[in-house]
């Protein structure tokens, strides 16, 4: 690694004097951001936001300054994961802003409080295709879920208000605010009317009808399982969901975005759901006799093919916060819109206790009839690594998969008792997550340890944030599940595409150990199993951020899987034993 | 008893839209039609009926999603008011046209507009110009057989729907 002192301010030419309004735009912004409770932002200063960090450091607020925007996207929606508040990150006009969809993009399909703060061009010369002038409203519209241009300062603080207030009311969601230059530098009047915040506000809680409608068919199920996905985590509801779990002797199984909701091992944990699922968790939800979904959009890696999803249920009961998402793809009979917490409190207060032997007996049958199976082989499996990782979790540390192989392995794995955060790109599925997200978990939790556990594909894609991750002391540990290829794609055009593999291999990789070292990080490359777990406890033990290459077969593969157009209960296994 | 959601057969529907009157609305509205994979098919925009609002009639093709989704992912956007489909309502739907006839005029003109109730509401020795509002199954009619008297430009716009009276309990 290669360092340069920094210049010290004295150092520094002095700055002309200057002008400088009593309250400029960009003053009232920053200080909007304090009042909503911003204390970290994520960002890269340019041309057309230049008037805002010329303040910034007049505000309490820690920037931490990214190497793209993608990543400083990530880091805020990682960030707002971890925290439950809202993650902010700032780019400037042009390629600033547009390096922001993607991780715009993501937080948003998954639900995630973030502001994305933008320069533009002057207002005079927005639509002159002006230098680093782009269209990052348009760019937006359907990857976030509201946007503003400022076009006069007089409105930065209702808007920033409204803006925060939107994207965490609700459905959270990715809101953007687009600010001209001109207005980040405008004077502001002491005389601004303050017009009224628009009214957004979240459902009614359910009516009791429902709730008691529900409460019964729950206590009359026979077969009854209960899915779990992120919403239970949005909401806070993991303790009512074990409630009522226990209350009812029913099953749980989650989504991918689910993942850590619910404490696994557990006996009534049935794991991951869907196309990837566990073959146990799959055929509880064919066979149920009741299915109650909470917080859960049921997309199709969910359901997989649709008259194959729950076929038998008599009831199905759908609880979620967005009335779009009932009915979209499964209809409930009894969809319930409501936060995920305040649901599963009454239906836990009005559901009659129930123990439900047979059933369960039933499902321990199917666990005990497909188990989660990978080959043993001489090479290094990653689901080896990964159980050696999460007998070290602690409740309070946090998972951050990338997307591919290594996410599907990290979610069926996830384990450790208590649950806690598992976060990933769910609806989006963006290479190139973990790292960053982990970054923005670790700026907002700083006493929780946080891993992101990566392919190598998916690392290199926002690799360069490792030097922030030095930069900001955010001792983050990187786990690299190596397998030189892009294993999931290989695994599809293996089952589903004629085992025609075309361009899969990496033939190149960098050497991680290096590189990671090369960006200040500690770095080490496993080959043994003996070898995963001291590894692991060297990285941890490092003050710093640390990166782990775990050689692994490159024949891994995910199993069970459905295959592509088949229902839940056609999951293939896995074929070694 | 559940049933999963199958692709229903694709249908038309009017609704109507209530909306803030801010920049960008139009495009926010119609994104988020076309991204939930609907087809714009009209769009007729009115003020009101509150101070800065926009009324909007969308006909809107559900394709292969759910209808009631269209409805649904609208009311989701911060700038929008509320939605109603207006569909099954029962309301009449409501339009104008504009007919366009070139001089030499064809001698019973006058007669067959005023049988048609259309109002002349520009008239020059070259041209001809006459309004007329009705359903719009019946401004086809009347551009059918206005045709033949040297019907020129025809321009016609998009329904609008006044929304149903909700009966009164008594
Ligand atoms: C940005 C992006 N590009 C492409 C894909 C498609 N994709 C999904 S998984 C995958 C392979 C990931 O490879 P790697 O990161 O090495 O993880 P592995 O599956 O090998 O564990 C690809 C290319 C994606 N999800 N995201
Ligand atoms: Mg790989």
């Amino acid at each position: 690694m290669s360092t340069f002192p920094a210049f010290r301010p004295d150092h520094r030419k002095q700055p002309e004097l200057e002008v400088v309004p009593a309250r400029s735009g960009a003053e009232v912004l920053l200080s909007a951001l304090v009042g909503q409770g911003v204390d970290t932002v994520f960002g890269i200063p340019g041309g057309a936001n230049l008037p805002i960090y010329r303040h910034l450091p007049q505000f309490p607020i820690r920037h931490v300054l990214v190497r793209h925007e993608q990543g400083a996207a990530h880091m805020a929606d990682g960030y707002a994961r971890a925290s439950g508040r809202v993650g902010v990150c700032i780019a400037t006009s042009g390629p600033g802003a547009l390096n922001l969809v993607t991780g715009l993009a993501t937080a948003h399909f998954d639900s995630v409080p973030v502001v994305a703060l933008t320069g533009q061009v002057a207002s005079p010369t927005i639509g002159t295709d002006a230098f680093q002038e782009s269209d990052v409203i348009g760019s937006c519209l359907s990857v976030t879920k509201h946007s503003y241009q400022l076009r006069d300062p007089g409105e930065i603080e209702e808007v920033v208000a409204e803006a925060f207030h939107v994207a965490r009311t609700g459905r959270p969601g990715a809101v953007l605010i687009d600010i001209p230059k001109d207005v980040q530098q405008a004077h502001l009047g002491d005389d601004r009317p303050l017009r009224r915040i628009r009214r957004h506000a979240a459902p009614a809680p359910a009516p009791e009808q429902q709730i008691e409608a529900a409460a019964g068919y729950l206590s009359g199920a026979r077969r009854l399982v209960i899915l779990a996905g992120r919403g239970v985590a949005i909401a806070g509801a993991q303790e009512a969901l074990l409630k009522l779990a226990l209350k009812l002797d029913a099953p749980v199984g989650t989504t991918l975005l689910g993942t850590g909701v619910f404490p696994n091992p557990h006996p009534l944990g049935l794991g991951l759901v869907g196309f990837m699922g566990t073959g146990y968790c799959n055929r509880a939800v064919t066979d149920c006799d009741l299915l109650l979904m909470v917080g859960m959009r049921a997309d199709d890696r969910v359901t997989c093919r649709l008259d194959g999803f729950a076929p038998r249920a008599e009831h199905i009961i759908h609880v979620n916060i967005d009335p779009a998402e009932l009915g979209k793809t499964v209809a409930a009979d009894c969809p319930i819109v409501g936060d995920a917490r305040d649901v599963l409190e009454r239906l836990a207060a009005q559901a009659e206790p129930g123990s439900r032997p047979e059933w369960r007996e039933q499902v321990d049958d199917w666990r005990r009839q497909h188990p989660l199976r990978h080959p043993r082989n001489g090479r290094l499996q990653p689901q080896e690594v990964l159980r050696a990782y999460y007998a070290r979790r602690r409740p309070a540390d946090i998972t951050v998969a990338d997307v591919g192989l290594n996410q599907m392995w990290a979610a069926t794995g996830w384990s450790g008792g208590e649950s806690g955060l598992f976060l990933n790109s769910g609806g989006q599925g963006t290479m190139g997550f973990a790292l960053p997200a982990a970054i923005g978990a670790q700026a907002a939790a700083p006493g929780s340890r946080v891993f992101a556990i990566c392919g190598e594909g998916g690392l290199v894609m926002t690799v360069q944030e490792l030097a922030t991750a030095v930069e900001a002391g955010l001792p983050v540990k990187v786990l690299i599940l190596n397998n030189r290829q892009l294993g999931m794609v290989r695994q599809f055009q293996d089952d589903f595409y004629g085992g025609v593999r075309s361009q899969v291999d990496h033939t190149v990789t960098p050497d991680f150990p290096t590189l990671a070292q090369a960006f200040g990080c500690y770095g080490e490359a496993v080959d043994e199993l003996a070898e995963v777990g001291p590894a692991l406890d060297r990285a941890i033990a490092h003050p710093g951020p640390a990166v782990l290459e775990f050689r692994i077969d490159p024949e891994a593969g995910i199993f069970p899987i459905v295959p592509l157009g088949g229902t839940l209960s056609e999951f293939v296994e896995c074929p070694y034993p | 008893m559940p049933v999963p959601v199958s692709a229903p057969a694709s249908s038309a529907r009017l609704l109507l839209v209530r909306v803030e009157d801010r920049p960008g609305i139009l495009q926010r509205v119609t994104n988020c039609v076309s991204r939930r994979g609907h087809q714009l098919l009209s769009c007729a925009v009115a003020a009101g009926p509150e101070e800065g609002e926009l009324r909007l009639w969308l006909r809107v093709h559900t394709g292969m999603q759910p209808p009631e989704q269209a409805a649904l992912q609208l009311r989701k956007l911060i700038d929008v008011v509320a939605v109603e489909d207006l569909t099954e309502s029962g309301v009449r739907e409501w339009t104008l046209g504009l007919f366009e006839f070139l001089a030499p005029f064809a001698r019973e003109l006058e007669t067959e507009l005023e049988r048609w109730g259309a109002q002349v509401v520009e008239r020059t020795p070259e041209r001809l110009v006459a309004a007329l509002g009705g359903p719009p199954a019946s401004l086809d009619a009347a551009r059918t057989e206005l045709a033949g008297l040297g019907l020129g430009d025809f321009a016609r716009g998009r329904p609008i729907a006044l929304h149903p009276v909700v009966p009164q309990e008594a």
